[in-house]
């Protein structure tokens, strides 16, 4: 298989779901920190094969998974993913 | 902070629409690189891949025209990924050019085309079944590929990944000439847990024994990708079994015989159709996608007037299944075709029946799905003329 399919996700838990980043894939434009309303992201220390700064979870229980994170990232680097409980207890 | 390997396949029911359907199903065949230029009624398979494909660890790209997405895949697919590309009409004829290059380089990939009203930018919100012919004849030169035609959103994912089984089979390009009404209809769509895996023929010998172009004998060359160790060579030309030009009128001949006898000699591997109240049947519907949905309604109404008709439908459209047809056409007294064009595949049917039922054409430019009046109209018609 090639190298990009075993590429992986880092993923954090959250009081709702999972927060997921994609480092490889982002480019340090620091939307998802910036827009995140509860500020639960910020930019790692370190870098990405690239070169840039992609952000972490550092605030996981303020997180209310609004997904502005997901929704504002131009790279497809972060989403999110509601836990089967969650998911279960909301409407159709 | 962890790490997780996320399930790639959305595997349960869904309410989803044919454009989704074939880009879950492209995800379930394995299919991890996508390159497209977004169209109406195309773009929801790109938009739903540009998300899902990073979360399986894919790859989605936006390329800036058709001619640059199918070169793309092509590219991506001899890197050894599955690759897939999607567009309508205009982006269609623009892809037809390397369609080509697909053939003669034996690269298997998948490219979808959501059929709307043409010529031209036409009606671009709007069915049509028009690129039928193109399909078979839109690139230059003699080849043989594969086109499936879904007609539902279910059967859009099972067909994509079929389509993707066959094309690493076969090392062709498959086509899937899907239309507007399928594309943006929502049904119920299930998903299983795996589907079988498409495995590319490798090669069996060593590096330094290895000839690029040199078919097994079911005339399919085994495929060394970049990177593996094995010397690839990629091209337009035609050549010999090392994959050095050739100019004589020899090899072409052998190579282009080849490319087409390695899928015309396995017709049982890709036909498939469906036969719908056909035991009993006088007169026979032949349709395909969208239109044959349309026509079980003017089935339907032909029935309660007395004709018993049945509908065979076309699920392979190209190679076509030439032996099915002219089987339906000794156990009936009349074809009538409908299709959202104004004549294509019923000149292939046409052709197979061999001139002994009369073939009738129920025939709609596009803009809007047959009414099933209509469809009783012609089996009214074609009943009449054979009685």
């Amino acid at each position: 298989m090639s190298e990009i399919q075993e590429r992986v996700a880092k993923r954090w838990k959250v009081p709702k779901g999972y927060i997921y980043v994609l480092e490889e894939f982002c480019k340090g434009c620091g939307f998802c920190v910036e827009f995140c309303p509860k500020k639960v992201l910020a930019q790692a220390s370190q870098f990405n094969d690239k070169g840039y700064h992609p952000p972490e979870v550092v605030e996981p229980e303020a997180c209310v998974l609004c997904g502005f994170c997901e929704r504002i990232c131009p790279d497809f680097a972060v989403w999110i993913e509601r836990s089967e409980e969650e998911a279960q207890g909301e409407g159709p | 902070m962890s790490t997780r390997r996320v399930s790639p396949i959305l595997s349960g029911v869904h309410f989803m629409n044919g454009d989704e359907a074939i880009a879950e199903g492209a995800i379930a065949a394995g299919c991890r690189f996508f390159a497209a230029y977004p169209i109406t009624p195309q773009s929801e398979i790109a938009e739903r891949l540009s998300w899902r494909l990073p979360r399986v660890g894919g790859m989605f790209i936006q390329m800036e025209d058709e001619i640059a997405a199918i070169t793309a895949i092509l590219g991506a697919s001899w890197a050894g990924m599955k690759a897939m590309t999607a567009t309508s009409g205009p982006g269609f004829s623009l892809m037809m050019e390397n369609l080509g290059l697909a053939v003669m380089t034996e690269t298997p990939c998948v490219i979808v085309d959501v059929q709307r009203g043409a010529p031209s930018t036409g009606l671009p919100t709007l069915v049509a079944q028009g690129e039928m012919m193109q399909a078979r004849w839109g690139s230059h030169g003699h080849y043989e590929i594969v086109a499936l035609c879904p007609a539902s959103p279910q059967e859009a994912f099972d067909l994509t990944v079929k389509a993707f089984a066959l094309s690493e089979r076969f090392r062709v390009p498959v086509l899937i000439m899907t239309d507007e009404v399928v594309g943006h209809m929502y049904e119920r769509v299930e998903i299983p847990s795996a589907v079988p895996e498409a495995a590319r023929r490798k090669p069996k010998v060593p590096p330094e024994e290895f000839l690029p172009y040199k078919p097994d004998p079911d005339l399919v060359p085994p495929m060394a990708c970049a990177g593996e160790g094995y010397r690839v060579h990629v091209t337009g030309l035609t050549h010999d079994e090392r994959g050095y030009p050739d100019m004589s009128p020899e090899a072409h001949d052998r190579l282009v015989r080849r490319l087409v006898d390695k899928v015309r000699l396995f017709p049982h591997e890709y036909t498939f159709f469906e036969e719908v109240q056909l035991e009993d049947a006088e007169i026979a519907v032949v349709s395909y996608g969208i239109s044959a949905r349309v026509s079980l309604g003017g089935i339907e109404l032909a029935r309660k007037a007395g004709i018993r008709a049945g509908l065979f439908r076309l699920i392979t459209a190209w190679p076509f299944p030439d032996e099915a047809v002219f089987r339906v056409a000794q156990r009936v007294k009349g074809i009538v075709v409908v299709e959202l064009n104004l004549g294509q595949m019923s000149r292939e049917v046409e052709r197979a029946v061999r001139g002994r039922v009369p073939v009738h054409g129920v025939f709609h430019a596009g803009g809007r799905i047959h009414t099933p009046e209509e469809v009783f109209q012609g089996i009214e018609e074609v009943h009449r003329q054979c009685r």
